[in-house]
């Protein structure tokens, strides 16, 4: 039997004295996609920014791909293992981060040469597949500046790509673009999707949510408030909030 | 086609219709005077006559020069001389003194002379006419005539024996009294210099850059004044020089002679600036003299054969002392070279003619000019050639404009505004100004100067007309083109209008402060001299700056890094650095490197502390905008940079610090260009930088203001032409930000 790639247990977060994250235990099978809705401030994008440690959890154990990390121990002693795990986690953000005084393709290469060491003519031939399989061939050497938010965010996912991950998480991937883009980005998530990645979102497209994923999760005030697959979590709620919840957005 | 079918209205046909006729008008009207002037014709500027020569009766009643158009004025000497001078004195009052013409020769007058017992005015024309004016009165007669152009005359103290340089460098001597040629001598290796000694048996004449002295009677060479060096191993002047040791003699063709009254002195001046005694029975160099920034234009001496009276192209007068040939005094205030000059009217004066056109005394205790005549009121020569010019091209120029506004043609409409607007004001600003600036009451300037108001009343009309609305509309705005092309032209011409004004305002500033400086009495030759000199702390300036800015960047970087860490010692350090040397003055700083380290035994070249003491100093300020800098890029940047694996130095290197220069790029220019001037401190450690070799030369010569003005200028072009590269640089920076 197959081990879950990615596996969080009992997860806290504080940020000062405020309590983001209640505890809260996730397993994602290899190839599963996880959408994670809710209402802003129910420590969506913090469980997320937590698993590749851009947040460091206050308590609790992540193991990804194998490497653990117990969150009660100094951080400083994990400096290694975090960086193994971003190498196997590629992050993609509302507001596209991509670097503003790179091309596109200059803004792929990045990380291959200088973090794994490739040969740039090697790092170049693979930035210009992911660029024509995102479907930006022609906008390889424009600056991001020159590019539509969702231009921008399909590069900001073949910058992901390009370090080979194995889980991706999308950090509200559509939330900063305008209504017409949303659809050529989440048609790249869904082609990435049936390619077989394993792929953790956070999202209010609830097309997506119904139509690719895997199992739908519903966070509120800082736990699971609902969990199962997407027909069911829509169609047929269990708990009074996610109905709320529904109710708001739908 | 009708002509009116092109226009919105009648009311804008008349307008455009206007214009072309006053631009008509003033090509046709430029074109005519410029042709006549150049075909001689009688309309022209008043322009003064320059002056070439001057002489004194014995008895100190009349004073003559002889101008450059044949006339030579005589003048009546008050027998009180006035001799306060400078303060309050103004010499613009000075009521003029009686004179009269000579009219008679038609070439320039180069020399003059009294007979000794006052009886008669002799002079020479540079055609090599010689004439006698009895009671220095009109009529003249002809003596003699040379019968070749000739470039200097000289006179025996009789002014029984005349000698003259032809512009084929021959030597003449002739009979006054009888009209017959003596002797002739050469031809000589150049120079235009020739004297006569008081009793007229020798004669000197410029031969390059020696001097040979013939004996009139046996036709003999008898003497050849030759340079050589103080240490006679060295045997050419600039081996001399590269010894440091002096060159006796001259290095460039000799343009003035005079002989001592005893006959034994011989004084040189030259093209070089130097002056020089000769011995002349022994061809030694006595002592040589170097005050003049420009070639020696004329020597005189005094008759009791104790001073020497020189004069240069460096528009100044200067008295020597005899012997030593150590400069006693200097005359400045004369605008142009000066030809010629004399010790008299009077004990105590001395008398100046110049190319400015002006005949000037000055009393010899406090070197105040007291008098001063003019060939006639006007402006300078040059002002007339250069209004001359200025009409032909302005003329040809307006025919080009006419065709295109004739057509209708936007180009034409600005080309008009370009060429009326900037070019009067260059070409009618500069000698207005300069006439401002004539020893001359206000009434007397306007009279000089009114051609120029007139012709600028002109070009305000034409300007004023071309600038209206409906004529700007035509041009602008063409009725026949589509709206958005309309809107655009418009946009576009109301943009490159704005460009001419504010181009024109600069340049009217430009002559305005040009004129200024005018004012202080500069002396453009002395300038001109050490230009070169100081220019070579241009380089200085800008090696020290741009290492000293390296530095401070490095530095910068570091304390920027320092007060961002979260490492406490790198802080403290940092933050000390800072603190410490923003909290002191630059200058103080300076002294203390240059004063401190030879203490610790650490002995540096000027320059080195110098750098070091610039970069350390800006190096604490451009760690605040470094860190701005850093800081200013988003936490979404370092982010990203993280989730792809990169760790924190990688993170610094390749994201933050590429866009964090970006930012600082602006700031750091202003901070450089800053630099640049604040690098003149360095003068007081001996750093021969601009202002070092400014403050050197002005002191050493008490002309402060001349070289620091050089030096300011430099500054200026250098901060200019880095502002320049600036932009540049922040456009290449800026270009993931095009839109």
């Amino acid at each position: 039997m197959t081990e879950p790639i990615i596996k969080v247990k009992g997860l806290h977060k504080y940020f000062g004295p405020l309590h983001v994250i209640r505890g809260v235990d996730l397993e994602v099978m290899p190839g599963e996609v996880v959408v994670i809705i809710g209402p802003s401030g129910g420590g969506k994008s913090t469980f997320l920014r937590c698993l590749n440690f851009l947040e460091t959890p206050s308590a609790g154990i992540i193991e990804i791909d194998g490497i653990r990390i117990d969150a009660q121990e100094p951080i400083s002693r994990h400096r290694k293992k975090i960086r193994q795990i971003r190498r196997r986690v590629g992050m993609v953000f509302q507001q596209f981060n991509l670097f503003p005084h790179m091309t596109a393709l200059q803004n792929i290469i990045e990380a291959p040469v200088t973090v794994k060491g490739m040969k740039k003519e090697e790092a170049i031939a693979k930035a210009e597949e992911l660029l024509s399989w995102v479907g930006l061939s022609e906008k390889r050497d424009e600056y991001p500046s020159r590019l539509s938010g969702g231009q921008q965010q399909r590069v900001a996912i073949a910058r992901a790509l390009a370090m080979e991950p194995k889980i991706m998480l999308f950090d509200e991937p559509t939330s900063a673009l305008d209504p017409e883009l949303i659809g050529e980005v989440v048609d790249v998530m869904e082609r990435l999707a049936n390619e077989g990645m394993t792929m953790v979102v956070v999202t209010h497209e609830l097309h997506f949510a119904r139509d690719v994923s895997d199992r739908v999760i519903l966070m509120s005030d800082g736990v699971w408030a609902e969990e199962g697959p997407p027909d069911e979590l829509f169609t047929n709620p269990k708990e009074e909030r996610t109905r709320q919840f529904l109710a708001h957005i739908l | 086609m009708s002509q009116t079918e092109k226009f919105e209205s009648p009311a804008q046909y008349k307008a455009v219709r206007l214009v072309w006729v006053l631009v008509a008008v003033t090509a046709v009207v430029s074109l005519l005077y410029a042709i006549q002037y150049y075909l001689g014709g009688p309309i022209r500027l008043a322009v003064v006559s320059q002056f070439d020569s001057i002489a004194v009766n014995p008895s100190g009643t009349l004073l003559a020069a002889g101008a450059q158009d044949g006339g030579v004025r005589v003048w009546e000497v008050p027998e009180t001389l006035n001799t306060v001078g400078g303060g309050d004195f103004d010499v613009a009052q000075e009521t003029p003194w009686p004179v009269r013409r000579l009219e008679g020769h038609t070439a320039p007058v180069i020399a003059l002379a009294f007979t000794p017992d006052g009886a008669a005015l002799l002079s020479v024309g540079s055609d090599g006419e010689v004439r006698r004016w009895a009671d220095a009165q009109e009529p003249g007669e002809v003596l003699l005539t040379v019968g070749e152009p000739i470039l200097q005359a000289a006179f025996d103290a009789g002014r029984t024996r005349l000698a003259v340089m032809g512009q084929d460098h021959v030597v003449q001597v002739w009979d006054v009294t009888t009209g017959q040629q003596l002797r002739t001598f050469g031809p000589t290796a150049g120079g235009r210099a020739v004297a006569l000694s008081d009793d007229g048996t020798l004669v000197a004449a410029g031969d390059g850059v020696d001097v040979q002295v013939w004996e009139v009677e046996s036709g003999q060479p008898v003497q050849r004044m030759v340079g050589y060096c103080e240490d006679q191993t060295y045997t050419t002047a600039d081996a001399c020089e590269d010894a440091e040791e002096n060159w006796l003699g001259h290095v460039k063709e000799v343009t003035a002679l005079a002989f001592s009254p005893d006959g034994q002195i011989l004084v040189s001046g030259s093209e070089d600036t130097t002056i020089v005694f000769w011995d002349v029975g022994t061809a030694e160099a006595l002592w040589s003299s170097a005050g003049h920034w420009a070639a020696v234009n004329s020597l005189t001496f005094h008759p009791d054969g104790k001073r020497v009276l020189s004069t240069g192209a460096d528009n100044a007068v200067k008295t020597l002392r005899v012997p030593g040939g150590k400069s006693t005094a200097t005359f400045v205030g004369t605008l142009a070279p000066v030809n010629d000059g004399l010790f008299g009217p009077q004990d105590g004066f001395i008398s100046t003619v110049s190319n400015d056109g002006t005949m000037r005394v000055w009393e010899t205790t406090n070197q105040y000019e007291i008098h001063l005549e003019w060939s006639q009121y006007g402006f300078q020569p040059t002002w007339g050639h250069t209004i001359a010019a200025w009409m032909l091209v302005s003329g040809l120029l307006g025919l080009v404009c006419l065709w295109g506004l004739r057509q209708g043609r936007l180009w034409s409409h600005l080309l008009t505004l370009l060429v009326f607007l900037v070019g009067p004001i260059v070409m009618l600003g500069l000698p207005f100004f300069e006439v401002l600036i004539y020893p001359l009451t206000l009434g007397v300037k306007l009279q000089i100067a009114w051609p120029i108001l007139v012709l600028a009343g002109w070009y305000v009309i034409l300007l004023i007309a071309l600038t209206r609305e409906p004529v700007a509309l035509y041009y602008e705005a063409p009725l026949d083109a589509p709206l958005a092309e309309q809107l655009q032209a418009s946009q576009r011409t109301l943009k490159l209008r704005f460009g001419i004004y504010s181009f024109a305002v600069w340049v009217f500033l430009l002559v305005l402060l040009f004129s200024v400086l005018r004012r202080f009495h500069l002396d453009v030759a002395f300038m001109g001299h050490y230009f070169g000199f100081i220019m070579k702390g241009a380089w200085t300036t800008l090696y020290i700056s741009a290492l000293s800015i390296a530095l401070a960047i490095v530095l910068a970087l570091l304390g920027a890094l320092g007060r961002l860490s979260k490492n406490p010692i790198a802080s403290g350090i940092s933050g000390f650095y800072v603190s410490l040397i923003r909290g002191t003055p630059l200058l103080v700083q300076i002294f203390i490197w240059y004063l401190g380290l030879p203490q610790l035994g650490i002995l540096l070249k000027a320059e080195v502390a110098g750098i070091l003491a610039l970069g350390v100093n800006y190096g604490a300020y451009m760690t605040e905008i470094f860190r701005a800098g850093i800081q200013a890029i988003g936490k979404g940047q370092h982010e990203a940079a993280y989730a792809l694996g990169m760790s924190a130095s990688q993170t610094f290197r390749r994201i933050v610090l590429p866009q964090a220069f970006r930012i600082v790029i602006p700031p750091i220019g202003n901070e450089f260009i800053a630099m640049m001037k604040d690098s003149s401190l360095v003068y007081v450690m001996g750093v021969w930088e601009l202002t070092f070799r400014a403050n050197k030369i002005g002191r050493q010569n008490f002309r402060a203001m001349e070289t620091f003005i050089i030096a300011a200028a430099f500054y200026w072009i250098l901060t200019v032409i880095f502002q320049l590269l600036q932009g540049k640089l922040e456009e290449y920076m800026a270009r993931g930000e095009r839109r």
